[in-house]
C-alpha cells in the first residue's frame, strides 16, 4: 500500500515539481536578460514619439501629471535652447474597436496640434490599423479646439475625414486627440497665467 | 452600468471570440455537428471561461505585485488545467446528472484557446474584475451563440450538393465564412448604443 | 509511429504528407488569426516553430524521467516555459512583431501542434528524430502560414510583405484580410490540397471528431489513420481523465 502511494503519488508528484522549477529559474534568467532590454525599448520608443510629435523642442521636461474628469494623464512640456516652453506633449488613450488606442499628441503653445504619433493599437487588420497611415495622422496637424469627424464631404476647419470602414478608430483617435487639447487648456492656461 | 453592458454586447457580437478573434476555432469546427453537443460544449465552455477568469485575475494582480509578471503564461495555463480537473472530479462526485452532460467536454476545454485567450485578454484590456467577469461571461455566450448558429447552417449544408472539391471541411469553412460575414453586420452597433 | 522511418521521412512528411495545418487540420486559430499579413505570419510561424522544435528535443530528452500520469502537464509547463522564453525575446529583440501578433502569442501555448507533437512524437521517439520531426512540422506550419498570408495579404491589401504591388487604381478587397476572408481563403487552400493529395493518391483531410479534440491522444488516433467518429472522442477524452485524475493527488 505505502509503496504503490510513493510510486502513484509521490514520484509524479515531485518530477511535475522539478520541472515546474526548472522552467520557473529558466524563465527568471530569461527575464533577467531581455526586461531591462525591453523597458530600454519603451523608453526610446516614447522619446521618439515625443520628438516626432513635437520636432521644434530641443529638450524635455521631467514626466509631470495633469487630471481631467477624473483620470491622470501624464504630459511633458517641451523646451526650447533656452528653457522656454514652446509646447505640450501629452499621452492619451480612448477605446478604439480592438482595445484602447494610446497616443502622444504634441500641442504647441497657440494650442494647436504639432503631430500625433500611436503608441499603442490594436485594430483591425486592414481597416482599423490605416490609423497609422501618414495620410491619415497629418489631418490632425494644426487642428485645434474640438475635433469631429466626419465620414463624406470635404472636411471642415477642425474636422478629420474617417478612415474607410473604420470609423469606430477614427471617432477614436479624435477621442484621443481631442483629450489632449483639454489637457492643454488647464496645464498651458495655468503656465500662461 | 452601460459599461457593463457595453463589454457583454462587444463580446457576444461585435468581438465574438470565435467568428472575429479565432479563439477556439478546432470546437468551433469539430462539435458544431450536432446541436445538443453544440450547446453542451459552450456551456461547459462558459462555465470554465468564468471559473478561470475569477481564479486567475486575482492570481495575475499577485504575480504583478511581485514582479513575477512574466510567468503570467505558464501560471494561467496550469491554473486552467489544474481547475478543469478540479471541476471535473468534484461534478463527477457531488452532481452526477451535471457531470453526465458537460464532463465528456470537459477535458477538451484545457486546451481551448478561447478560454487561455479570454483571460489574457481580461489582463491586457486593464478591466476590473467585474468587467473582466462580464467580459467572460460575454465571451462564453459568444461562443454559444455561434456554435448554435452554425450547428444550424451544417445541418442545412448536409442536405446540399456540393461541389465536389469542396466536400468536407473546406465546405464547412466557406460556411464559416459566411456566419462571420453576418457577424460584420454588428459592427458600430455596440458604439453607437452606448456612445462608449 | 513504431516502424522505422529515416530521417528524411520524419523531414518532409511534416511539410507535406501530415502537414499539421493543411492534412491534420491542427492549430487553426493561429492560421487564420495571424496570416492578415506576410509578415506577421512568418513571425508566427517561426515562433511556434522554434517552441516546438525545443519543446520536442526537451520532452524527448526528459521521455523516461516523466511519469505517465503527469506527462500532459509536464508537456504543457515545458511548452509554455518554451512560449514564454519566445515571447520575451520578441518583445526585447522584435517589438513590432510582438504589436502584430498580440495576445495570439502567449497562445502558442494551447497550440494543438505542439502539444500533439509532444504526445504523439516526441513522447516515443529519439531526441534527433524529434529535433528532425520538429523541424519539419515547424516548417509546414510556417509554409502553410505563408500561402494563406500571401493570397489574403495580395487580394485583401494589394500587397506583399508590406511592398504595394497593385496601382492605386484597383482597390484592394479588404474583405480578404477580415475574418470572413480568413474562413474563406483556409477553405480554399485546403479544397486544393485536398485535390493535390487526391492526385498523389492520398486522403482527404477530413473532419472528423478528433479534430476537434485538442487532446493529444486523438492527434495519434489521427495520425494512425483510424477512422473516429464523436465516441472515439469520448472515450479518449474519459481515458485521459482517468489518467490525470489519478495523477491530481
Amino acid at each position: 500500500m505505502k509503496n504503490s502511494t510513493v510510486k502513484e503519488i509521490i514520484i509524479p508528484a515531485i518530477s511535475l515539481f522539478l520541472i515546474c522549477l526548472v522552467a520557473t529559474a529558466l524563465l527568471g534568467f530569461t527575464n533577467q536578460i531581455t526586461a531591462p532590454k525591453i523597458e530600454q525599448l519603451a523608453i526610446e520608443t516614447e522619446n521618439n514619439a515625443k520628438k516626432e510629435v513635437l520636432s521644434d523642442a530641443a529638450d524635455f521636461s521631467d514626466k509631470m501629471t495633469a487630471t481631467l474628469d477624473e483620470t491622470e494623464y501624464s504630459y511633458y512640456e517641451g523646451l526650447d535652447g533656452d528653457k522656454n516652453v514652446i509646447g505640450y506633449v501629452f499621452t492619451t488613450s480612448a477605446k478604439g474597436y480592438g482595445g484602447d488606442i494610446k497616443v502622444m499628441v504634441g500641442v504647441d503653445k497657440s494650442g494647436s496640434v504639432t503631430g500625433v504619433s500611436i503608441l499603442e493599437i490594436s485594430e483591425t487588420a486592414g481597416l482599423g490599423m490605416n490609423a497609422k497611415n501618414e495620410s491619415f495622422l497629418k489631418q490632425f496637424l494644426s487642428k485645434s479646439g474640438e475635433i469631429s469627424v466626419i465620414k463624406n464631404g470635404t472636411p471642415a476647419d477642425n474636422e478629420i475625414s474617417a478612415l474607410t470602414g473604420a470609423t469606430i478608430t477614427s471617432k477614436a483617435m479624435a477621442k484621443a486627440v481631442n483629450t489632449a487639447l483639454a489637457l492643454y487648456e488647464q496645464v498651458g492656461g495655468e503656465s500662461n497665467g | 452600468m452601460k459599461v457593463f453592458f457595453a463589454i457583454l454586447l462587444t463580446a457576444i457580437l461585435t468581438n465574438n471570440y470565435i467568428l472575429s478573434k479565432f479563439l477556439g476555432i478546432c470546437p468551433f469546427l469539430g462539435v458544431s455537428k450536432k446541436l445538443n453537443t453544440a450547446v453542451g460544449m459552450s456551456a461547459a465552455v462558459i462555465f470554465v471561461m468564468l471559473l478561470a477568469s475569477a481564479a486567475t485575475y486575482p492570481l495575475n494582480t499577485f504575480l504583478e505585485n511581485h514582479g513575477l509578471g512574466y510567468l503570467q503564461t505558464i501560471v494561467f495555463i496550469l491554473v486552467i488545467a489544474a481547475l478543469v480537473q478540479l471541476v471535473e472530479i468534484v461534478l463527477r462526485k457531488y452532481i452526477p446528472s451535471l457531470y453526465n452532460s458537460l464532463g465528456i467536454y470537459l477535458p477538451l476545454i484545457t486546451t481551448n484557446c478561447a478560454v487561455l485567450g479570454v483571460t489574457i485578454l481580461n489582463i491586457d484590456n486593464g478591466y476590473t474584475f467585474a468587467q473582466a467577469m462580464t467580459n467572460s461571461f460575454g465571451a462564453g455566450l459568444g461562443f454559444m451563440v455561434a456554435m448554435v448558429m452554425f450547428a444550424g447552417v451544417r445541418s442545412k449544408l448536409e442536405s446540399c450538393d456540393i461541389p465536389k472539391f469542396l466536400e468536407g471541411l473546406p465546405i464547412t469553412l466557406v460556411a464559416a465564412s459566411l456566419t462571420s460575414l453576418s457577424f460584420l453586420g454588428f459592427a458600430g452597433m455596440v458604439e453607437n448604443m452606448f456612445g462608449v | 509511429m513504431a516502424e522505422k522511418k529515416t530521417l528524411r521521412q520524419e523531414f518532409t512528411k511534416g511539410i507535406i504528407k501530415e502537414n499539421p495545418v493543411l492534412r491534420l487540420v491542427l492549430g487553426t486559430c493561429p492560421t487564420l488569426a495571424t496570416t492578415t499579413s506576410m509578415e506577421s505570419a512568418i513571425g508566427m510561424g517561426i515562433s511556434a516553430a522554434i517552441v516546438l522544435i525545443c519543446s520536442n528535443i526537451v520532452i524527448s530528452a526528459l521521455r523516461k524521467v516523466i511519469p505517465q500520469k503527469v506527462r500532459i502537464p509536464c508537456y504543457i509547463v515545458v511548452i509554455a516555459a518554451f512560449v514564454t522564453i519566445v515571447q520575451m525575446l520578441v518583445k526585447a529583440f522584435v517589438p513590432t512583431l510582438d504589436e502584430q501578433l498580440g495576445v495570439y502569442l502567449p497562445l502558442i501555448v494551447v497550440n494543438c501542434i505542439i502539444l500533439g507533437r509532444a504526445e504523439a512524437f516526441a513522447g516515443k521517439n529519439s531526441i534527433i528524430a524529434s529535433a528532425v520531426d520538429g523541424v519539419g512540422m515547424g516548417i509546414g506550419f510556417t509554409v502553410a502560414l505563408i500561402v494563406m498570408s500571401a493570397i489574403r495579404e495580395f487580394f485583401g491589401a494589394g500587397s506583399l510583405l508590406g511592398h504595394s504591388l497593385l496601382p492605386e487604381s484597383i482597390p484592394p478587397m479588404t474583405i480578404f484580410i477580415l475574418a470572413p476572408g480568413g474562413f474563406f481563403v483556409f477553405g480554399l487552400v485546403m479544397a486544393c490540397a485536398n485535390k493535390l493529395a487526391e492526385m498523389g493518391g492520398g486522403k482527404k483531410a477530413k473532419l472528423g471528431g478528433c479534430e476537434a479534440c485538442p487532446m493529444a491522444d486523438s492527434c495519434t488516433r489521427l495520425q494512425n489513420g483510424e477512422a473516429c467518429e464523436t465516441p472515439a472522442v469520448e472515450e479518449t477524452a474519459t481515458d485521459v481523465v482517468n489518467e490525470v485524475k489519478e495523477a491530481a493527488e
